[in-house]
């Protein structure tokens, strides 16, 4: 490659520079590490490179007079951090602004170049310096970096579109282009789809929160997060500190979410079908505690116990006898000749004291 | 009580023999104290020849259980009584020890 004796110049201050661009690529990745843990944000990827020699020979050669010196390239060393969402890249923005010095006149909001009727890169760019405390030189604070922030979308898009056409010698036919830019339009409308789509989530859950809150269960479906939501109410305390008052027993509070498989085995459908359960058959589950343990010396119990018993309960007062409690015990695990013998034992209990 | 601890391959074997109870409780706090700790934290335990657990064996258990799964392991009993495997049914214990 031929570079001119202004563009040789700048070339032989990369060199001299290189390691202090290292030295900031080490600095930055551990302060945008700290920020990010910071504030609880979770990206997909966060990632520094220092441009290579050859990189910058060619980027001087194409297009070497605008810059008077190493200093007005800001993309020697650049950071990109790569989110999952597009409202995402806003929130890293502000932090990044808050935590380094930007240059606004040459920061540029892609997402905002492109026309209304036109789909193509779309990154948030901030030059930035370190601020004085992060660094130990002067040429620290001198040299600009570039921030890139994008969705994983955009990022997969604009790699490929890197790869296939800046990169390449051939120029890249019309309908090649058009076909990349028609798939910027899809991944615009995936990164609006998969926001939208979390919103909802969150919007939904917040809705179940207070419907459980509020004791509106028959409208709350049962399902992973409305019942970890439920179980946050201790609806099974009352019934645990009943049974526990037999012996005098500490209750050893062990998860209950495996049982969530079971109450839709059984056909729950709302938490309010297990307030009924607990309304209608805490009774029974207590006499069944009762005849078990109240002859031992046991002082610990687990507080399943609750949930367990009025399973049990449920399934014999509703004639599905010992093959229901089978079935209980099989969808909770363990090996199915044990569940058997449990079943039969359970099933001659409940039978001594009238459950059956 | 007895415990004996064998080590094959990447488990540790266990075989109990005898009760569990108020008398030889501590004793056997200190037999499963080398389970708590190292780095074979899959731990088979053959039931075959326990008789019977109190309470404070359901505890041990419980610990012993806890320190396994701090160390990213799994314990397992096996072979229980069914009088044994009782105490652990009605004190929802087998909803949180893996018992095969």
């Amino acid at each position: 490659m031929n570079l001119d004796l202004h563009c040789e110049m700048i070339l032989d201050e990369y060199r001299e520079m290189r390691p202090m661009f290292m030295h900031m690529k080490d600095v930055v990745s551990a302060e945008m590490g700290r920020i990010m843990k910071e504030n609880n944000m979770y990206v997909t990827a966060m990632e520094g490179r220092v441009k290579t020699e050859k990189s910058l020979t060619g980027k001087l050669e194409l297009k070497g007079h605008k810059y008077a010196t190493l200093s007005d390239i800001t993309d020697i060393f650049g950071y990109r951090i790569i989110t999952f969402y597009t409202d995402e890249v806003d929130k890293i923005a502000a932090l990044v602004e808050k935590n380094f010095d930007v240059d606004w006149e040459n920061s540029v909001d892609k997402r905002k170049l492109l026309d209304l009727d036109r789909f193509g890169y779309m990154s948030l760019h901030y030059i930035c310096r370190l601020p004085e405390r992060l660094c130990d030189s002067p040429e620290m604070h001198e040299y600009r970096f570039e921030v890139q922030m994008r969705t994983a979308l955009q990022h997969v898009w604009a790699t490929i579109y890197h790869d296939l056409g800046y990169k390449s010698d051939i120029e890249i036919p019309r309908e090649t282009l058009r076909n990349m830019h028609r798939i910027a339009g899809m991944m615009e409308l995936a990164d609006s789809m998969f926001s939208r789509i979390r919103m909802e989530i969150t919007d939904y859950r917040r809705r179940v929160q207070s419907l459980v809150a509020d004791g509106d269960f028959d409208h709350v479906p049962l399902d992973g997060d409305t019942f970890r939501s439920y179980l946050e109410l201790k609806p099974f305390d009352k019934l645990a500190t009943k049974i526990a008052t037999i012996n005098q027993a500490e209750i050893y509070r062990d998860n209950l979410m495996p049982y969530l498989k079971l109450l839709l085995k059984l056909e729950f459908k709302s938490l309010g079908d297990i307030e009924r359960l607990i309304h209608n058959y805490s009774t029974d589950a207590y006499q069944l505690a009762l005849h078990q343990i109240s002859g031992t010396d046991l002082d610990i119990m687990a507080l399943s116990v609750t949930l367990q018993n009025l399973c049990c309960v449920y399934v014999l007062r509703n004639g599905l006898g010992m093959t229901g409690l089978e079935h209980i015990f099989n969808a909770l695990g363990g090996n199915p000749q044990a569940n058997h013998m449990r079943a039969e034992r359970l099933f001659n209990q409940a039978q001594q004291i009238n459950i059956i | 009580m007895e415990v004996k601890i064998n080590a094959e391959g990447g488990k540790t074997l266990v075989e109990l023999t005898g009760r569990i109870d108020t008398t030889n409780a501590d004793q056997f706090q200190k037999d499963i104290a080398p389970l708590m700790q190292g780095d074979n934290p899959d731990i088979e335990m053959d039931c075959s020849g326990m008789d019977y657990t109190s309470s404070q064996g359901l505890r041990l258990f419980l610990m012993l259980q806890k320190s396994v799964g701090s160390r990213k392991g799994k314990l397992v009993l096996k072979n229980m009584k069914p009088q044994v495997r009782e105490v652990f049914d009605i004190t929802g214990f087998s909803n949180i020890i893996t018992i095969l």
